[in-house]
């Protein structure tokens, strides 16, 4: 499941995406640069993680991939077209029938005072997914078999509060797979769960992508999460994603500091709190108060003069690897 | 790894909680007993509504109707604190006793500067003159990692991390014998958590007091604490030193709890997780509570018997009909 070979085209795509938000009055606001200048790939059957602290930015490129926020500069590109330029209500609803999204909280992302067939009923209307009676309650009961809510003719006739967080989260997912998704957009979908629920609903979606082929765009603050699930990995920081590597690769072996200091701060059991662990330091930056340069630097223990002149572009370290930062200059600039 | 030779500082002997609702009462608490001793780290382990929360209310007695304490007693040296009189109480509140919880950080008054709150808990129980007491303040803060300056903000002008250490400012202000951390770190960043983690263990070494450290996450349980308790569906089913826990969980639960989380330590592996979600506490199956769950239930005795916890050698706790079988054959 890697599609390094170029002539596979990818299916999403995010190129040069920014986002910038406006806040407080006309003349007092400031701007808030919450991404910029972010590019990936998503193929079929390929998983992605977004890996981030909050308010890294990560959050933001998922509604602007689910066309809930415009981006204030970039492209997104379905199958090679560009999503953006397309106009009118038929071209969004084909869009979002493909790109579908899973939100983090369970609890709150369905509506109490609906069955739970109300949630997977509604994108099956909307995209036309079954007609008649009988074909949708069919297509219901499929969907409730998919994602393993069985039986599934029970759970339908139930309320959110009468299910579990986990049994909650199954819901959205089956809700996704109901528009007949190329990529989900899940984000945080594991966070507000326990432990020994959180597996299921990751191995569930592993499921997914090995048998439907579903690509899918996995957005965690924990970076275990994402070594599981993910092939691959973006690490984001203050709205700039500063390194990408295949899973394995960006946890045995990370390059930039700040994917080295994220990975010092997870909890190891093996090995007990120790001093050393003082490298973990600092907290992430004020986003309306960015300066010109790397905003790491403050808390990088590597940091030289050009880091706070300006932010270094992407330099390509292997085939399926880059990273921004000046420490890796010998590498290739990432056209 | 300090053996606990000295006296307990907290026992909690056969506490019983439950909550009384319209569909009858749960019980959120079952015979539930461990000792907590002076300097240590105790964790306390457990998915949502297994009841470490509920331990942790009871000992403060910050628990209110509909949840009531059935049975049991918490012993503080060798006061029962369920049998405090509101003055004793509140003696024992913030001058043995703090409290540190999740959404700490949402807990400051947002209308009072951090010195002000500080000031305000140490006026509150010790003739201290202002003066004295901002003092004070401002070394609580900068022992832990906060600048001095920031004495005069309020709460918002704060990030998280920064509020979340003032609040265990607040918590160490009366310099308390045992802080009860209910999840104190979950709602922050992993780079956040980790220093304040630290900070937390530094304070410990510094100024020896024990710690009630309540959390959903194993693994930073097993980092920080000396023994932990693991909880499931209201009964303490596991109890240990943390490491040998860790290396060698006995209980089946514990067995597929920690394998249940993906880590970034070590080769990437299979997981196998946990069938099954807990049980519904207001009808909790019969015998053990796990045995639904559990893959080496054993027909007629899991299902019927409810498991003692029994000590194993060394300071080994388990609660599991398997266990006894063989360890008394070892």
């Amino acid at each position: 499941m890697n599609p390094s070979g170029n002539d596979k085209q990818p299916i999403l795509e995010a190129r040069n995406l920014s986002k910038e938000f406006h806040t407080g009055g006309a003349f007092t606001g400031g701007t808030v640069k919450a991404v910029q200048g972010a590019s990936f790939k998503l193929y079929r059957g390929h998983v992605v993680a977004l890996v981030g602290e909050s308010g890294s930015g990560k959050s933001t490129i998922v509604r602007m991939l689910a066309r809930l926020y415009d981006p204030t500069e970039g492209d997104i590109l379905y199958e090679g077209e560009n999503v953006l330029e397309q106009r009118g209500r038929r071209a969004l609803l084909d869009y979002r029938s493909k790109v579908q999204m899973v939100f983090q909280d369970p609890f709150s992302s369905l509506n109490p005072v609906h069955r739970a067939s109300h949630a997977v009923h509604r994108p099956l209307k909307i995209y036309d997914k079954a007609r008649g009676r009988g074909a949708l309650r069919q297509k219901l009961i499929e969907l409730f078999e998919l994602v393993s809510l069985t039986p599934a003719d029970e759970f339908i006739e139930k309320y959110p509060h009468q299910l579990s967080g986990g049994q909650r989260q199954r819901i959205a997912i089956a809700r996704a797979l109901a528009a007949e998704p190329e990529v989900i957009l899940a984000d945080e979908p594991v966070s507000m769960l326990d432990v020994s629920i959180r597996l299921g609903i990751l191995n569930l979606m592993a499921d997914l992508r090995e048998k439907q082929g579903i690509g899918f765009l996995y957005v965690t603050h924990d970076l275990a999460s994402a070594r599981y699930f993910s092939d691959e990995i973006l690490v984001m920081y203050a709205g700039y994603i500063v390194e990408q590597a295949t899973s394995e690769e960006l946890i045995s072996n990370p390059k930039h500091p700040y994917t080295q200091m994220l990975l010092a701060a997870v909890p190891d059991p093996s090995r007990g709190l120790k001093t050393e662990d003082a490298d973990v330091q600092g907290e992430i930056p004020d986003l309306t108060d960015l300066g010109s340069g790397c905003p790491f630097a403050p808390r990088c223990k590597h940091v030289m003069d050009v880091c706070h002149e300006a932010m270094p572009g992407p330099t390509r370290l292997e085939d399926e690897r880059w990273v921004r930062c000046y420490l890796y200059e010998e590498g290739v600039p990432v056209a | 790894m300090k053996a606990p030779a000295n006296d307990p500082l907290i026992q909690i002997q056969e506490l019983n909680v439950e909550y009384r609702t319209l569909r009858g009462a749960v019980r959120a608490v079952e015979n539930v007993s461990f000792d907590l001793y002076a300097n240590e780290v105790f964790g306390l382990a457990g998915e949502s509504g297994c009841g470490k929360t509920t331990v942790a209310n009871a000992i403060t007695r910050l628990l209110k109707p509909p949840a009531y304490i059935t049975g049991g007693r918490i012993l503080f040296r060798d006061i029962d604190i369920l049998q405090m009189s509101p003055e004793q109480l509140r003696n024992f509140r913030w001058d043995q006793l703090s409290i540190v919880f999740q959404s700490a950080m949402n807990a400051l008054n947002p209308v009072l500067t951090i010195g002000n709150q500080i000031i305000d808990a140490m006026q509150a129980h010790q003739s201290i003159s202002y003066e004295q007491a901002r003092g004070h303040a401002k070394q609580l803060l900068r022992t832990v990692g906060i600048d001095v300056q920031r004495v005069d903000s309020y709460p918002h002008q704060l990030s998280g991390g920064m509020r979340q250490r003032a609040v265990i400012a607040i918590a160490l202000a009366l310099n308390p014998e045992l802080i009860i951390m209910d999840e104190p770190t979950t709602a922050l960043d992993v780079v956040v958590q980790k220093q304040i983690l630290q900070e937390i263990k530094d304070l410990r070494d510094q100024f020896g007091f024990s710690i009630l450290f309540i959390t959903h996450d194993l693994s930073l349980l097993v980092e920080i604490s000396d023994r932990i308790g693991i909880m499931y569906a209201g009964k303490l089913v596991e109890a240990g030193p943390s490491l040998e826990i860790f290396a060698d969980p006995k209980h089946p639960y514990t067995d597929r709890l920690m394998n249940s989380f993906p880590t970034v330590h070590g080769p990437r592996r299979e997981l196998l997780g946990i069938p099954g979600a807990p049980p519904d506490l207001i009808d909790p199956p019969a015998g053990c509570r796990f045995h639904p769950r559990c893959e080496l239930a054993i027909d007629g005795e899991c299902d019927k018997l409810i498991p003692p916890l029994i000590r194993i050698g060394g300071e080994r706790d388990v609660a599991c009909h398997l266990i006894k079988e063989a360890e008394v054959v070892s």
